[in-house]
């Protein structure tokens, strides 16, 4: 049976050699680095991993591409040519976290153990992103402490003031007797399955 | 007391100095709200408290204090292990909110910070204190901590502004104020004047901050050299220490302080506590690219007393188990049977960075580098499996160590999200609210 290469585990011990030498390695070592004994083999690798768009070739050098470096590439950044229309395009994207918090100094996460906002979505265990600091608009999904108890609500006004509203057939709304304080607003929901 | 202003002017600079109330406790505060109200105190794995929130500090409860003895007086206090990562975390968005307004921002410590706000009023259409204001603000509303604040035109007079309303205060003091706000300020309030200096001063007749700066620039700089100079021209409002925006640079020493819960006698265990000492102390070392050249170790007795040596390595190392043997032979010296130790302590000294390495003629150079690679492999596997996952022999002895509540870990450290491993966890706060 052939032996398959897996190529993952490869790029990440040449990104960890980038990351602490600030340089690719020469092939002497990666002889060493990958646990080869012939620089066939690393070229052979290199030719996958260039496939795979871990590393390309520049003017007959190695350089890494975004993919193993991590770092967003800019135009600016590219040294002759005209970039393709494909980076072009990468340029405009954000990446997972960028999506999700909108403000980074004012949001938190919080898991949720509750169940009072089940028809919204919102179950057991999930992982909840909250921004403080935000006034809330009616319909927000609000995290507040009501009369010294906390709760999460969709966030409502009327003409008596603030009601805290379930999306749970199970409970009622409420209204704060005492005290209201707004935790946060809730931003996104995570679930991992 | 009459007196006359040091100057006429209110702000040619504006230094402002923002310090968070009771730190690591406030953060407690904010991601535990429910402890909002209530005395708590951060600490717990170390056996004294480390920081005492407002309520605590309310019912006479300082840091540094014994936990035990506060526990005894106040049974209501809660006590909580230190969950730096969140302090941490936090501390970034402290900055970075003080960074909205400006870039010249320099991280003094994990819970205070300086900023030059200096020409900023016609930018934010706001005076000073107005920009200052909104700082804080946004710190409140956003983090849900609060922080003092001091402005001023100089580091030192800002940083004793600061103090001057605690907690969440803030305190201007313009140039033409200078000398009716110094006369307020005791003489060891100032930054840079340690009680020597106090007592000194004090033989001069002088009581405040004031009684220093109005004696001219050369008796201050005659008493106490180039630095009562800095100080005499800092607290009459010259700017003389920068603001450094750079991240804090290299640091000149690391060391490495582990207090175990009873006080042991035991020889294996507490040479392993200093072994495991050593190891994170050359994690962090190497971590910053470092060498060391030398090596302290330091035990604490039962009663607090401390004997240690030093010693210099034969050259700078980064690898683990070239500084093993010396840190052995020291600790053989300094431990004396029979005698119960509460703390051991490693100070890796004499810095230097990784990259000047020059071989040695005489030196071993094969064995060398094997050490450092072994150094590298050790990293490399700890790294995927967790800290000290493979470590030194000695510390097998770690094992008679019975557990106590002082090992009880942050909620963050003991309740992981789907994903997040013992070393790597997601860089948000997490808050503990039940909902």
């Amino acid at each position: 049976m052939p032996k398959t290469l897996k190529l993952q585990p490869k790029a990440a011990l040449l990104r960890r050699f980038c990351r602490l030498e600030g340089r690719i390695p020469s092939y002497t070592e990666m002889l060493t680095l990958f646990g080869y004994r012939s620089k066939n083999a690393v070229h052979g690798l290199l030719g996958r991993l260039q496939q795979a768009g871990y590393i390309r070739k520049h003017k007959g050098k190695l350089a890494l591409t975004a993919r193993l470096s991590g770092a967003v590439k800019l135009l600016g950044a590219v040294p002759a040519g005209f970039p393709s229309p494909a980076e072009e395009e990468l340029v405009d994207t954000i990446n997972l976290e960028e999506f999700l918090v909108r403000r980074p100094e004012a949001t938190y996460l919080l898991t949720v153990s509750g169940d009072s906002m089940v028809e919204a979505g919102i179950y057991p265990g999930d992982i909840i992103l909250v921004e403080k600091g935000t006034t809330p608009k009616p319909h927000d999904i609000v995290v507040a402490q009501v009369d010294d108890e906390w709760t999460i609500k969709y966030f409502e006004q009327d003409a008596q003031g603030v009601r805290l509203a379930p999306a749970n057939a199970k409970y009622k709304a409420i209204r704060p007797k005492r005290s209201l304080t707004i935790g946060g607003v809730v931003r996104a929901v995570i679930r991992k399955y | 007391m009459p007196s006359a202003p040091f100057m006429l002017e209110s702000f040619p600079r504006a230094i402002l100095h923002l310090d968070g109330d009771a730190f690591f406790a406030s953060v407690e505060q904010a991601v535990h709200p429910e402890l909002k109200g209530r005395p708590v105190v951060t600490g717990k794995e170390r056996g004294i408290i480390a920081c005492a929130s407002l309520e605590a500090k309310a019912l006479g409860i300082r840091r540094g204090v014994p936990l035990f003895a506060a526990r005894r007086r106040h049974p209501e206090l809660v006590v909580l292990p230190s969950d730096y990562e969140t302090y941490s975390l936090y501390s970034r968005r402290m900055f970075a909110i003080m960074r909205r307004y400006t870039p010249s921002v320099e991280e003094y410590s994990i819970d205070e910070g300086f900023a030059d706000l200096s020409g900023l009023r016609r930018v934010f259409h706001a005076s000073y204190q107005a920009i200052a204001r909104r700082m804080q603000a946004d710190i409140q509303k956003e983090l849900d901590i609060t922080a003092a604040v001091g402005l001023s035109l100089s580091k030192s007079l800002a940083k004793l502004a600061s103090k001057f309303r605690k907690p969440a205060g803030l305190t201007a003091v313009r140039g033409r104020h200078i000398h009716l706000f110094l006369q307020h300020i005791p003489l060891e309030k100032v930054w840079g004047f340690g009680h020597n200096t106090v007592h000194l001063l004090t033989r001069y007749g002088l009581k405040t901050a004031y009684d220093f700066a109005e004696r001219p620039a050369i008796w201050a700089q005659r008493l106490l050299g180039k630095i009562g100079g800095e100080l005499w021209r800092e607290l009459r409002g010259e700017a003389v220490y920068p603001i450094c925006p750079e991240e804090k640079s290299a640091p000149a020493s690391i060391s490495k302080c582990k207090t175990f819960t009873a006080p042991s006698a035991n020889r294996e265990f507490i040479a392993a506590m200093l072994i495991r000492n050593l190891e994170s102390a050359f994690i962090k070392l190497r971590r910053h690219r470092l060498r060391a050249r030398a090596i302290a170790v330091i035990l604490r007795e039962r009663d607090f007393s401390e004997t240690g040596l030093e010693a210099a390595l034969s050259r700078a190392t980064a690898a683990t188990h070239e500084a093993v043997p010396l840190a052995k032979a020291l600790f053989a010296r300094v431990f004396q049977d029979g005698k119960e130790y509460r703390a051991t302590t490693i100070i890796l000294g004499k810095l230097e960075p990784d990259e000047l390495a020059q071989p040695d003629l005489f030196e071993d150079r094969l064995r060398i580098d094997k050490l450092a690679q072994v150094s590298q492999a050790v990293d490399a596997v700890n790294e995927r499996f967790g800290k000290h996952t493979l470590s030194l022999g000695s510390c097998l002895f770690l094992e008679r160590h019975r557990q106590t509540e002082r090992d009880e870990r942050p909620v963050r450290k003991a309740a992981l999200l789907p994903g997040e491993t013992r070393r790597r966890r997601l860089a948000i706060p997490r808050l503990f609210i039940k909902v």
